[in-house]
């Protein structure tokens, strides 16, 4: 069973209180992103389930939007995803080199996840860092200005802070 | 040296936290326009003459007179965080190293507009420029600018963040407000308009992070003197997010004054073309303005100099001219492929597509298919009539301009840059291998002399 904390529960409280009373549907785009952080960086059945239970929406009310926005991850991912820009302005900067050294480094093609379970590649559209490409987003984060030895870089970071 | 008004404050030691940011002036137009009626704010607005930062460049001061104001029914004002053009990263600027700037812009059209409640809808990729505008608007409010009666005037505001979750289109303003009420990001279908019926039905103004920002200057310095900076109707500065073959890129403000081959080659700006290499092409509003060939791009059609203004920009219309659009400028030198660079936006707009109206959910894909194939040496000369078949087919199609952003600039690399499409097509192993490169795009154009 997921459950927010009572901590996070206080949370979803402070955030459904922005909106005009009665409107606390507005509240989904925030409340899914803090279920996202909180059940294992993806939105299951059961978690989605969850948040329409506490806003008192219908499920598919959740499911429609968790579909329709990149961001919410509809199936496990890795503990560290790589969302690495692949627009106009990225591409120019080399990102293609970029993403082919991600790949083969950690032999996963984007879309994929290692086998460890610690690493998915992803290719995504502009971030708003067109003027700092390379890059690509970490969690909260953006890393630009991206080589392949920061890219090394990334990686060792990851595992260590992993254990 | 350029005049700046917006960001010259931005590389002062700790300005992004209240204290210093007081210590400079901070917070001052928020002081003098409670001193005036919202009418008179909305007034000084109109007389700065600012046009919409986000995009289609609607003045400001209009767009917030045509508010409804409906007895006993609240009014919001929503600040357009989303900035997903390709090509763009302004409003970040700003927002990570000025979030006071915005806060204190944002009071001040609260109180223009009567809004007691105001978002900021942010991208959900700037998740940590979310904590920095949170964290600014507990300093304003603990000093007493936001809350009930600020500063005795009667006037309570409050400020809040609302985190997007990824979708270019809710930088559309009406898919904007439903993603605001927690629904899918499609575009509302206009009227009725914001201004009458926006967020939860209630009347609404949307309007980008640099347009409410520059409402600071325009107060402090009174619209008329803010009118002086620029040229014609284009009054006042501009952010300009600039990136791809230069020598320095990043944010700049300019005050429309000054050409285009002054900001890219002055070291003042964009220091040149990086690597000693010549400019070929530039996209120069964000992806989705029309591209233009470098003898476009700094003297118009009638050889006049083009300059950094709305109006020099789209001189020559669609044909021979672009658009200022979000400030985003994209430069190109000499060893970019064409084909390939509008391939990624035909990428970006069949995935960016809400899939409401058919021309658009198709046309985006077909275009991204067909574009894919060209640059990859399996395209036929007849697909670039198809291409340019689907742009006009979606063009002036579709619920929202999204449609629009994703035709022209496919229009204009064809219109532009056939050629080099055409060798694709006729070399399709050398297209692998290299790039067409400069060809004739640099040479001076014969100026069309009126008979
Ligand atoms: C597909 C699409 C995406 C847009 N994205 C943005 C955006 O990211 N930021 C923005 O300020 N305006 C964006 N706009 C323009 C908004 O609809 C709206 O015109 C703007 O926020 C109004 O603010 P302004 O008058 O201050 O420019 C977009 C428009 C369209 C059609
Ligand atoms: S033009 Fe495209 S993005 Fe806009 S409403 Fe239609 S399908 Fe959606
Ligand atoms: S194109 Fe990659 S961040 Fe904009």
């Amino acid at each position: 069973m997921v459950k927010f904390s009572d901590e996070k529960l206080k949370k979803v409280d402070e955030i459904v209180a922005r909106y005009p009373a009665g409107k606390q549907k507005s509240a989904l785009l925030p409340v899914l992103h803090l279920a996202q952080d909180e059940f294992g960086g993806w939105l299951s059945a059961e978690s989605m389930d969850y948040v329409a239970s506490l806003l008192h929406l219908e499920p598919i009310e959740v499911y429609e939007v968790a579909t329709f926005y990149s961001m919410y991850n509809l199936k496990p991912v890795g503990k560290y995803m790589f969302e690495v820009c692949q627009t106009g302005p990225c591409m120019i900067n080399g990102c293609d080199d970029i993403i082919k050294y991600i790949s083969d480094t950690l032999g996963i093609k984007p879309g994929e996840t290692t086998a460890d379970g610690l690493f998915s590649l992803k290719t995504v559209e502009c971030l708003g860092a067109c003027g700092y490409a390379p890059m690509m987003q970490l969690g909260k984060t953006f890393r630009e200005h991206l080589t392949k030895e920061k890219i090394d870089g990334i990686i060792a970071e990851c595992r260590r802070n992993a254990n | 040296m350029g005049r700046k008004v917006l960001i010259d404050k931005a590389h002062i030691e700790g300005i992004r936290f209240y204290d210093v940011y007081r210590k400079n002036g901070g917070y001052a137009s928020v002081e003098k326009a409670f001193k005036t009626s919202p009418a008179d704010v909305v007034e000084e607005v109109k007389k700065s003459g600012l046009r919409g930062r986000g995009g289609a460049g609607f003045p400001t001061g209009m767009k917030w007179s045509f508010i409804a104001k409906p007895e006993g029914v609240p009014r919001h004002l929503v600040c357009n965080a989303d900035e997903s053009e390709p090509g763009t990263f302004k409003d970040r600027y700003l927002m990570e190293f000025l979030p006071h700037l915005l806060i204190e812009g944002l009071i001040v059209s609260s109180y223009a507009l009567g809004s007691n409640a105001t978002y900021i809808y942010i991208r959900g990729e700037y998740a940590w420029i979310v904590d920095i505008l949170e964290q600014a608007i507990a300093e304003a409010k603990n000093n007493g600018w936001l809350g009930k009666n600020i500063l005795g005037t009667g006037f309570d505001c409050e400020i809040y963040v609302h985190r997007g979750a990824g979708a270019y289109i809710c930088g559309e303003e009406t898919a904007l407000i439903e993603s605001l009420e927690g629904k899918r990001g499609n575009p509302r279908i206009k009227p009725p308009f914001p201004a009458v019926k926006g967020a939860w039905d209630r009347p609404t103004v949307v309007n980008n992070v640099e347009t409410l920002a520059a409402v600071v200057p325009i107060i402090n310095l009174g619209g008329e003197e803010y009118a002086k900076i620029g040229i014609g109707k284009s009054t006042g500065t501009k952010l300009i997010s600039a990136c791809g073959n230069i020598k320095k890129q990043g944010v700049y403000e300019i005050d429309m004054t000054i050409s285009v081959e002054e900001f890219i080659y002055s070291d003042e700006y964009c220091g040149g073309i990086a690597n000693g290499k010549r400019l070929k092409a530039c996209i120069p509003g964000g992806s989705s303005v029309p591209i233009l060939p470098a003898n476009l791009l700094l003297k118009t059609a009638k050889g006049d100099t083009r300059m950094m203004t709305y109006e020099s920009l789209s001189d020559g219309g669609f044909t021979t001219g672009s658009m200022m659009g979000s400030g985003g400028f994209i430069v190109l030198d000499e060893d970019q492929c064409v084909v390939r660079n509008t391939y990624t936006f035909a990428r970006f707009y069949r995935h960016e597509s809400c899939g409401q109206c058919s021309p658009c959910r198709e046309g985006t894909g077909w275009m991204e298919k067909i574009l894919k194939n060209i640059e990859n040496g399996k395209g036929k000369i007849s697909d670039i009539d198809l291409l340019w078949d689907i742009q006009r087919k979606i063009e002036g199609n579709t619920i929202c301009p999204l449609g629009d952003a994703a035709a022209w600039p496919v229009a204009a690399a064809i219109r532009h840059f056939r050629d080099e499409f055409e060798w694709h097509v006729k070399n399709p192993s050398e297209c692998l291998q290299r790039n067409y490169g400069l060809a004739h795009y640099a040479d001076p154009r014969p100026v069309a002399v009126p008979a």
